[in-house]
C-alpha cells in the first residue's frame, strides 16, 4: 500500500520523500519539554547549570537528579526524558572504566561523547541475527564537560547521535533564550566562578519558578579537582552573587 | 544492555568455512561450535595416518626450486608410490608439503577456492607468494589454535615482480624464511648440505647447479631414510612462471652393497 | 584409563611415537631493552630455533610498533607474530577511534589486557616493550606470557637472559661497584654493551646466533643497526 505523506512517521528506520527521520526529529523536540540546562567551557573548567522543576511542595527536591557523574573526569547534565539518559550514562560510565582498564589513562571527553552518540542511533530493528535492543530513539540530550589532555571541554550529544562541541550551550525549555544569552554575555576570558554566575543568571532568566538554591543544581569540572556538584550551600554562595 | 561496541551488531559474519574471524583476523574462536556440537563428536587429527616425507627448498639466481619424492607412507607401509606432493597455486607459486597426505590435499582444495575467487574477481590484482604464505599460515595457525590442526610441514616458494620468496609452515602455525628449507628427516640430513651448497651463493646458483644439488640430496635422503623413494619431482619458480617435472627416478649406486658383510650376498 | 607408552611397537626397533598434539613450541631467542634518560635501546638476535634445528638465521622477532615503540619478543614465534598483528590492529583502531597515537604507557596497560585475555589458553610469547613515555623519558615493560608485567630500566629475557641480565645490572645499573659515579648511559655506550651482551650469550647458548638486531628509539625516530654473531 502507498504510504501517505503523513505516514512516513511510523517507521524510525524510514526516511520521508524529503529525506528526513520524522521520529528522530519529534525526539529532538521531546528535548524541548524539558526542563533548561546549561554548560559553559572556561580555561579553568567546565561549568554545568540544570534547572529543576519543583513541582510540588511535597517533592522532595534533592531526589531530582539532572547532572550525573560519568568518571572522576567527567560529567554530564540532560533534557528532555530523563529517564532514557540512564541507558546513556551506564553506557558512558561502562566505556570510561574499560578505557581506563584497558590503556590506564584517562578517556577523552570527546571519544565518551562518541560512545554515547554511537549508542543513539541503536533503535530500530538491528542486524541480522541480532536481537533489537531499543525500539525508538533516545528523548533526551546530553552536556558532555570533562578535562583531558586538550583541556576543559563542553560536548553536546542529541538523539540523532549528533555531537558537537560549544564554547557553552544551552538545552530543554529554555534553550531559545538561554542560548542568546550566552551568546551575549560568553568571553574566552570567562574564569569559572564568572562561569558559575552567568550560568545561573541565564536560567534565572528562562526559569518559570523563582530561582533558588534548591530548584537549580550546579556542576564543575576542573583539572584540579575533577567533577563535583555544588552542595546547597556552594550554590546559594553563587545566587548571593547573581544581584 | 551489551556495553562492548564490538559485539554491536555484526551485520555479516566475515567467517568462511576454513576459519573464524570475529577478531578481524582469522586464527581464535572455534567456529560454529553449536552446529559441530549437534552434529555428533568432532573428528580431529590426533596423529598422521597417510604420511609424505622430506621436502626441500632452495633459492637460485632466478627463483627458487623445490624438491620432493612421490610416497605417501602408511606408518612404515609404502602404501602409495605415485602421489604428487607439490603443487602449483596460481602462476607464481608453489607449495610442497610432508606429514599427513590427506590434510594436504584438504589445503590444495582450499587454496583452489581461494585462487578460483581471486580469479572471479577479475580485478587485475594477482595473488603473490607472499600473500598465499600468510593466508596459509593464518589457516595452519587458526587450526592449531582450535586444536584441529592440520598436519603438515608445509614450504611455500615463489617469485613475483621480481621477490624471490621462500618460507616454511607447519602444523603449529610455525613460520620462517630462510634461503634453504627442508621438512621432516630432510632437516636432520638435508638441510645441512643445502645450506653448504647454497647459503652465500643464492645470487650465483644457476638453475642447472641449483638442480644438482636437490637431486644431490634426495639421493642422499633416499639412502638414509626408510620412509622415501627415489621417485622424485622437482618444481621451479622463475619470473617466467612455474614448471613441476614429471616424477623421475633417481640413479643410485648400491654395488658397494656386495662389500657390505652380512648384506646382500 | 589404558597407559599411553611412549614407544610403541611390535618389532625391535624401538621408534619414538608422537602421542598427542601439543599447540606450543619453543624458538629460543634473547631479547633486551635499555632505558636511557631520553632515549631506548631494544635488541634480539634474529636465529629462530627448534629443538637442535636452527630453522632461519634471519626471521627477527624484535618488532617496530606503529606508535614508535618497539616490541621484542622470545618464545612460541607464531603465538608472537599473531600477537603483533592483533597490537597492530589495536593500535590503528585506537589512533582512528582517538585520533591520537598511543601512548607506550596505554600500550603497556593495553598488552597486560590482551595477554590476560587469554589467560586459559595463553599466547606463549615472553615480551619486552621498550620505548619513550609521555614525559620524554625511555621506558622498558617486560611481561610474562598471561600478562604480569613490571616497568624497568634495563630488562633482558629469553634463552639467554640469565646469561646477559647480571650483566646488565653490573654495566647498566653499576649494580656491585663501588665508588663510582652513577650516571645515565649514552646511546653509543648502550650499544656497545649490547653488542658484547649478544656476542658473549652466543658463545654459551645454543639458542642465540646469527646477528642482532638493535633498535635505537629517540623522539627524532628509530635507528635500526644489524650485526652479525657467530652462526655455530
Amino acid at each position: 500500500m502507498f504510504l501517505t505523506r503523513s505516514e512516513y512517521d511510523r517507521g524510525v528506520n524510514t526516511f520521508s520523500p524529503e529525506g528526513r527521520l520524522f521520529q528522530v526529529e519529534y525526539a529532538i523536540e521531546a528535548i524541548k519539554l524539558g526542563s533548561t540546562a546549561v554548560g559553559i567551557q572556561t580555561s579553568e573548567g567546565v561549568v554545568l547549570a540544570v534547572e529543576k522543576r519543583v513541582t510540588s511542595s511535597l517533592l522532595e527536591p534533592s531526589s531530582i537528579e539532572k547532572i550525573l557523574e560519568i568518571d572522576a573526569h567527567l560529567g554530564c547534565a540532560m533534557s528532555g526524558l530523563t529517564a532514557d539518559s540512564r541507558t546513556m550514562i551506564d553506557h558512558a560510565r561502562v566505556e570510561a572504566q574499560n578505557h581506563w582498564f584497558t590503556y590506564n589513562e584517562k578517556i577523552k571527553v570527546e571519544s565518551v561523547t562518541q560512545a554515547v552518540c554511537d549508542l543513539a542511533l541503536r533503535f530500530g530493528e538491528g542486524a541480522e541475527g541480532e536481537e533489537s535492543i531499543m525500539s525508538r530513539p533516545f528523548g533526551v540530550a546530553l552536556l558532555i564537560a570533562g578535562v583531558d589532555e586538550k583541556g576543559p571541554q563542553l560536548f553536546h550529544a542529541d538523539p540523532s547521535g549528533t555531537f558537537m562541541r560549544y564554547d557553552a550551550k544551552a538545552i530543554g525549555s529554555g534553550s531559545e533564550g538561554a542560548q542568546g544569552e550566552l551568546q551575549e554575555h560568553y568571553n574566552k576570558s570567562l574564569t569559572l566562578k564568572e562561569a558559575e554566575v552567568l550560568a545561573l543568571r541565564v536560567l534565572k532568566q528562562v526559569m518559570e519558578e523563582k530561582l533558588n538554591a534548591t530548584n537549580v543544581q550546579l556542576a564543575t569540572v576542573t583539572a584540579e579537582k575533577g567533577f563535583r556538584i555544588h552542595n546547597e550551600e556552594e550554590t546559594a554562595a553563587v545566587i548571593t552573587q547573581l544581584a | 544492555m551489551d556495553h562492548f561496541p564490538g559485539n554491536w551488531g555484526q551485520p555479516r559474519s566475515r567467517d568462511d568455512h576454513v576459519f573464524s574471524s570475529t577478531d578481524y583476523f582469522p586464527g581464535h574462536n572455534a567456529y560454529d561450535v553449536g552446529s559441530r556440537a549437534a552434529s555428533g563428536p568432532a573428528q580431529r587429527t590426533q596423529q598422521p595416518m597417510v604420511t609424505g616425507t622430506s621436502v626441500l627448498g632452495i633459492t637460485f639466481k632466478d627463483g627458487i626450486m623445490l624438491a620432493a619424492d612421490t610416497l605417501a607412507s602408511y606408518g612404515s607401509l609404502a602404501r602409495f608410490r605415485d602421489v604428487q606432493r607439490i603443487i602449483k597455486v596460481g602462476d607464481s607459486t608453489l607449495i610442497g608439503a610432508s606429514g599427513e597426505v590427506a590434510d594436504f590435499q584438504y589445503i590444495e582444495h582450499i587454496l583452489e577456492t581461494l585462487t578460483i575467487q581471486e580469479y572471479d574477481h577479475d580485478d587485475g590484482q594477482k595473488l603473490s607468494p607472499r600473500h598465499i604464505y600468510e593466508y596459509l599460515s593464518r589457516v595452519m595457525y587458526g587450526r592449531r589454535s582450535n586444536f584441529n590442526p592440520l598436519w603438515n610441514s608445509l614450504i611455500v616458494g615463489g617469485v613475483k615482480d621480481g621477490d624471490r620468496f621462500l618460507g616454511f609452515v607447519d602444523l603449529q602455525g610455525t613460520t620462517y624464511q630462510s634461503s634453504t628449507i627442508a621438512t621432516g628427516y630432510g632437516a636432520y640430513i638435508g638441510q645441512p648440505l643445502l645450506r653448504k651448497a647454497v647459503e652465500g651463493r643464492e645470487d650465483e646458483l644457476t638453475e642447472e647447479e641449483a638442480r644438482k644439488v636437490l637431486e644431490d640430496v634426495m639421493r642422499v635422503l633416499f639412502y638414509r631414510d626408510a620412509r622415501s623413494l627415489n621417485k622424485i619431482q622437482i618444481a621451479t619458480v622463475t619470473a617466467a612462471g612455474s614448471k613441476i617435472t614429471e616424477p623421475y627416478e633417481l640413479q643410485t649406486e648400491w654395488a658397494f652393497a656386495e662389500g657390505v658383510r652380512g648384506y646382500g650376498a | 584409563m589404558p597407559i599411553t607408552h611412549e614407544y610403541q611397537s611390535a618389532s625391535p626397533v624401538k621408534a619414538p611415537v608422537e602421542h598427542r598434539f601439543s599447540p606450543y613450541t619453543d624458538n629460543g631467542g634473547t631479547a633486551l631493552a635499555v632505558a636511557g634518560e631520553d632515549f631506548c635501546v631494544v635488541a634480539g638476535d634474529t636465529r629462530q630455533s627448534e629443538g637442535y634445528h636452527i630453522n632461519s638465521r634471519y626471521q627477527p622477532k624484535v618488532f617496530q610498533l606503529s606508535n614508535g615503540s618497539v616490541l621484542a619478543t622470545g618464545g612460541m614465534y607464531a603465538d608472537a607474530v599473531t600477537l603483533v598483528k592483533r597490537l597492530e590492529q589495536r593500535l590503528e583502531w585506537y589512533y582512528h577511534q582517538h585520533e591520537k597515537k598511543m601512548s607506550v604507557d596505554a600500550l603497556a596497560q593495553m598488552l597486560s589486557v590482551i595477554l590476560y585475555h587469554k589467560r586459559f589458553f595463553p599466547y606463549y610469547v615472553w615480551n619486552t616493550l621498550g620505548g619513550i613515555d609521555g614525559n620524554g623519558k625511555g621506558c622498558v615493560f617486560s611481561y610474562d606470557p598471561v600478562g604480569n608485567y613490571e616497568k624497568h630500566h634495563w630488562n633482558c629475557t629469553g634463552s639467554a637472559g640469565h646469561l646477559i641480565q647480571p650483566f646488565l645490572d653490573n654495566q647498566i645499573g653499576f649494580k656491585h661497584m663501588q665508588g663510582i659515579q652513577r650516571r645515565f648511559l649514552t646511546p653509543e655506550e648502550v650499544v656497545r654493551i649490547v653488542k658484547d651482551s649478544f656476542t658473549s650469550a652466543t658463545e654459551r647458548d645454543i639458542y642465540t646466533g646469527d646477528y642482532v638486531e638493535i633498535f635505537i628509539v629517540t623522539a627524532g625516530g628509530i635507528d635500526v643497526q644489524r650485526v652479525p654473531l657467530k652462526r655455530d
